[in-house]
C-alpha cells in the first residue's frame, strides 16, 4: 500500500531537521490569535465594568452596543472567515425573538405585562429560538450556499423580508406580528447586559477557536479558493451550512434577549435589513475574518451611531434634512468600501508588523523611525488594498 | 509497495475511462474517450489546445461531470463522487491555470492538502508535512511568502505540492512544465520520477513533447476531444495520425512546418506549445 508509506518513508534530511520542524506549531499571523484573545478579554472586562459606574443611560447604550459586538462576531463566522456575504442574517435574530414572545404568550399566566415572571418561559423561547434558527440556517443553506458572491447576497437577503412577511401575514405574538412579551422588572435589565456580555464572551472563545481549528482552516482554505479546497478533500459543502448554523445560533440567542428587554417590538424592528447591513458594515470595519475585528467594529460604529442619534436629535435638521442613523450607516458603509476594505485590525497589524528579518538596515532601531516605518508601510497597505 | 517496479506488465488497473463525453452546449470537448490507467506507470497525454486535456483531467478530479460515460477508480464508479470524496479516494490533481490560496502563505497553501487530504494527521504534523513536501519540490525557501506571491512557474510548483500533500495513490499534472526554464524542466522530470518510484501513479499532461517522451511509460493523444492515439511514446509521436493532428493546427498558425518534414517528430512538435 503505497498510500500509507510513501509520505512516511520520504523523510527528507530538509524537513526532519532544523527549524523547520522546530517552527511546526505556529501558523496563521503566528501567535498573534494569543494577543487577540488577551485583546478581546481586556475589552470584554472593560464592557463588563460599565454598570458600576452606575449610569442607566450609559449602561443601556452598552447593553445595545454589546448586542451587536454578538451578532458582528455572528455574522464573521460565515462572511469573514468563510467569505459568503449573507445579508439576511437579521432572520435568525427575527426568529429569536419572537421565538421568545411567543414562549411566553404560550403561557397565560404571563400574558399580563405585570403578571409575575416566569423565567423559564424566557429560557424555553431562548432553546426554541436556537433550535429553529440553526434548522433554518442549515435547510436555507444547504441550496443558497451553492450560489456565489452576489447570488447568494440575495438570496440570504430575500429570506429575511420572507419571513418577515410570514410573521407578519399569520400574526404571530399577535396582530400584524405585533409582539408584547412581559416588561421585564428593572432589576433584571442588569442580566441582560451580562447576559450579551457572556454571550460575546462565547463567541471570542469561538472565533478564536475557529483562528486555529482545523473547521476554521476548512471555512478559509473555501474563501480563498473554494474550487482548491474541494480537489484538496475538504467537504464544502458541509463546512458552509455548519458555518451558517454557527452564526444563526448567537445570533438568535442575541434576538432571543433583545425581545424580552426591548417588552414589545414588531416584525419591521426585529427583521430590519438595516440590521443585516449593520453587522456586515462594522465587521469590515474592524477587520472581517479577524478576531478582533467585529468586536471593535461594532463598539466604534454603534458609538458614533449613539453620539450621532443625540447630536442629531438636538441639532434637529441640515438642510430641511433630518439626519439619523441611518445617515452615518450609508456614509460609514462608503468610508469602509472605499479606503478600509480590510479593516482596522489589519492596519494596526501592518502598522505594528516587525519588517521581515534580514532587511536592509535603513529602518533603524529609533522609535521614531520605527513609526515612520509604521506609518508608510500602513500608506502602502491601504493605497493597496483601497482607493 | 513494489507494483511500481514493472509499470506496464503489473497490469492492474487503477483509473479507467469508459465511454466518457463530456458536453459543453452541444459542442463536446471530450467525446467518447476510453482508456486505463495501470497501477504505478506514468500515463502522458498530449494534444493540440482545446484538444479536451484540461476538461479530462477535470472529469476525472471531479471538478466536472460527465454528460455520459463511466469514470472507474480502483474498479468502483466514482462520477457522481464530489471532489472531495475522490481525494480522500487518492486521487490528486493540479489546476493548469493554478488555483492558490491567495491570502494564506505557501506553507499553509500546502498544509491545507495534508490536513483535509489525508485522515487523522494533527496540525502540526499536517504542518511537517508541508515542510517535507515544500523542500521537495523546491519552494521551501519561499514558504513564508502569500500565495499570490508566486511567479507563475512556483505556482505551478505549488500546485504539484498541495496535491503531493495529500499523499494521492494517483496525481494527475495539468501542464505543470509551462513557463519553466529547460534546466527546471530537468528538475521537474526528476520529481515526477521520484514520485512514481514513491509508488504513485501518475497521469501528466503537458505540451513539452520532450518531457511527455522522457518521462512517459505510454502516451495518449487527444484531438478535438477524441482519442486518436494510445502507445509507446516513440511509437505514437512518428505515427501519421498525430502527426496530422499537429500539423493541422500549424498550418493554421505557420507554415514552417513544410519546410523541414525531416526533422524529428519531437523537435517540431516542442514549436507547437
Ligand atoms: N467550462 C467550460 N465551458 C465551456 N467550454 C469549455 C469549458 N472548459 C473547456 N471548454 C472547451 O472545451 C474544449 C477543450 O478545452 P480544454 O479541456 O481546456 O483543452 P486543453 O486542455 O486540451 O487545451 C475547448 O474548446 C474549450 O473551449
Ligand atoms: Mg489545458
Amino acid at each position: 500500500m503505497p498510500r500509507e508509506t510513501s509520505s512516511t518513508a520520504s523523510n527528507s534530511p530538509v524537513a526532519g531537521s532544523g527549524p523547520a520542524s522546530g517552527d511546526a506549531t505556529t501558523t496563521r499571523a503566528g501567535r498573534g490569535w494569543l494577543w487577540s484573545l488577551l485583546g478581546g478579554l481586556v475589552i470584554l472586562g472593560g464592557i463588563a465594568a460599565i454598570p458600576t459606574l452606575g449610569s442607566d443611560t450609559l449602561t443601556s447604550n452598552w447593553t445595545i452596543i454589546t448586542m451587536y459586538i454578538v451578532l458582528a462576531q455572528s455574522w464573521n463566522f460565515i462572511g469573514g472567515f468563510t467569505g459568503y456575504s449573507a445579508f439576511g442574517n437579521v432572520t435568525f435574530f427575527g426568529i429569536g425573538a419572537y421565538a421568545v414572545a411567543v414562549s411566553f404568550l404560550s403561557n397565560p399566566k404571563v400574558i399580563s405585562p405585570y403578571d409575575p415572571q416566569r423565567p423559564q418561559q424566557f429560557f424555553i423561547g431562548l432553546l426554541a429560538g436556537v433550535v429553529i434558527s440553526a434548522i433554518f440556517a442549515f435547510l436555507i443553506g444547504l441550496p443558497t450556499l451553492r450560489l456565489k458572491g452576489h447570488y447568494f447576497a440575495i438570496a440570504t437577503l430575500g429570506t429575511s423580508v420572507a419571513v418577515e412577511e410570514i410573521v407578519t401575514q399569520r400574526d404571530v405574538a399577535g396582530s400584524g406580528g405585533l409582539a408584547s412579551p412581559p416588561f421585564p422588572p428593572l432589576s433584571l435589565h442588569i442580566a441582560f447586559y451580562y447576559g450579551f456580555v457572556a454571550l460575546a464572551l462565547v463567541c471570542l472563545l469561538l472565533t478564536t477557536w475557529l483562528a486555529r481549528s482545523k473547521f476554521g482552516y476548512a471555512l478559509v482554505a473555501i474563501r480563498e479558493n473554494e474550487q482548491a479546497a474541494q480537489t484538496l478533500g475538504i467537504a464544502t459543502t458541509w463546512y458552509k451550512v455548519g458555518a451558517y448554523v454557527l452564526s444563526a445560533i448567537p445570533t438568535a440567542i442575541a434576538g432571543g434577549i433583545y425581545a424580552y428587554y426591548s417588552s414589545g417590538f414588531e416584525p419591521a424592528t426585529v427583521f430590519t435589513s438595516s440590521i443585516s447591513v449593520t453587522m456586515v458594515l462594522v465587521t469590515f470595519l474592524g477587520g472581517s475574518g479577524t478576531v478582533l475585528g467585529p468586536i471593535i467594529g461594532a463598539i466604534i460604529f454603534e458609538y458614533a451611531s449613539q453620539q450621532f442619534a443625540l447630536s442629531s436629535g438636538q441639532a434637529t435638521s441640515v438642510f430641511g434634512y433630518h439626519f439619523g442613523s441611518d445617515t452615518l450607516l450609508g456614509v460609514a458603509i462608503i468610508i469602509v468600501a472605499i479606503a478600509l476594505p480590510q479593516g482596522l485590525v489589519r492596519v494596526v497589524q501592518e502598522f505594528t508588523r516587525r519588517p521581515v528579518a534580514g532587511g536592509a538596515g535603513a529602518s533603524g532601531n529609533s522609535r521614531a523611525n520605527q513609526f515612520v516605518e509604521g506609518v508608510r508601510r500602513v500608506r502602502k497597505f491601504i493605497a493597496a488594498n483601497g482607493i | 509497495m513494489s507494483a511500481n517496479l514493472s509499470p506496464p506488465t503489473a497490469s492492474e488497473t487503477i483509473l479507467e475511462l469508459q465511454h466518457v463525453t463530456k458536453r459543453y452546449g452541444g459542442l463536446p470537448a471530450v467525446d467518447d474517450v476510453s482508456f486505463a490507467v495501470q497501477r504505478g506507470e506514468v500515463l502522458g497525454v498530449i494534444g493540440p489546445n482545446g484538444a479536451g486535456k484540461s476538461t479530462m483531467v477535470s472529469l476525472i478530479g471531479g471538478s466536472a461531470a460527465p454528460t455520459s460515460g463511466k469514470v472507474l477508480f480502483q474498479g468502483q464508479a466514482i462520477n457522481t463522487l464530489p471532489p472531495h470524496r475522490r481525494a480522500h479516494l487518492g486521487i490528486g490533481r493540479t489546476f493548469q491555470l493554478t488555483q492558490p490560496f491567495t491570502g494564506l502563505d505557501i506553507r499553509e497553501n500546502v498544509m491545507v492538502g495534508a490536513f483535509f487530504g489525508r485522515r487523522g494527521l494533527s496540525r502540526s504534523q499536517a504542518l511537517h508535512v508541508a515542510d517535507e513536501v515544500l523542500a521537495r519540490v523546491g519552494l521551501a525557501h519561499k514558504a513564508t511568502l502569500k500565495g499570490d506571491q508566486l511567479t507563475v512557474a512556483d505556482r505551478k510548483r505549488l500546485e504539484v505540492a498541495r496535491a503531493l500533500a495529500m499523499d494521492p495513490r494517483i496525481l494527475l499534472l495539468d501542464e505543470v512544465m509551462a513557463g519553466l526554464t529547460p534546466a527546471e524542466v530537468t528538475d521537474a522530470i526528476e520529481l515526477i520520477r521520484s514520485i512514481n518510484r514513491d509508488g504513485v501513479t501518475v497521469l501528466v499532461v503537458e505540451h513539452i513533447v520532450r518531457a511527455i517522451a522522457s518521462v512517459s511509460d505510454r502516451v495518449l493523444v487527444l484531438h478535438h476531444g477524441r482519442k486518436i492515439a494510445e502507445d509507446t511514446p516513440d511509437t505514437v509521436l512518428s505515427d501519421p495520425k498525430v502527426i496530422e493532428a499537429y500539423l493541422g493546427e500549424r498550418y493554421a498558425k505557420q507554415k514552417q512546418a513544410e519546410k523541414d518534414p525531416a526533422q524529428p517528430a519531437s523537435e517540431w512538435m516542442e514549436g507547437l506549445a
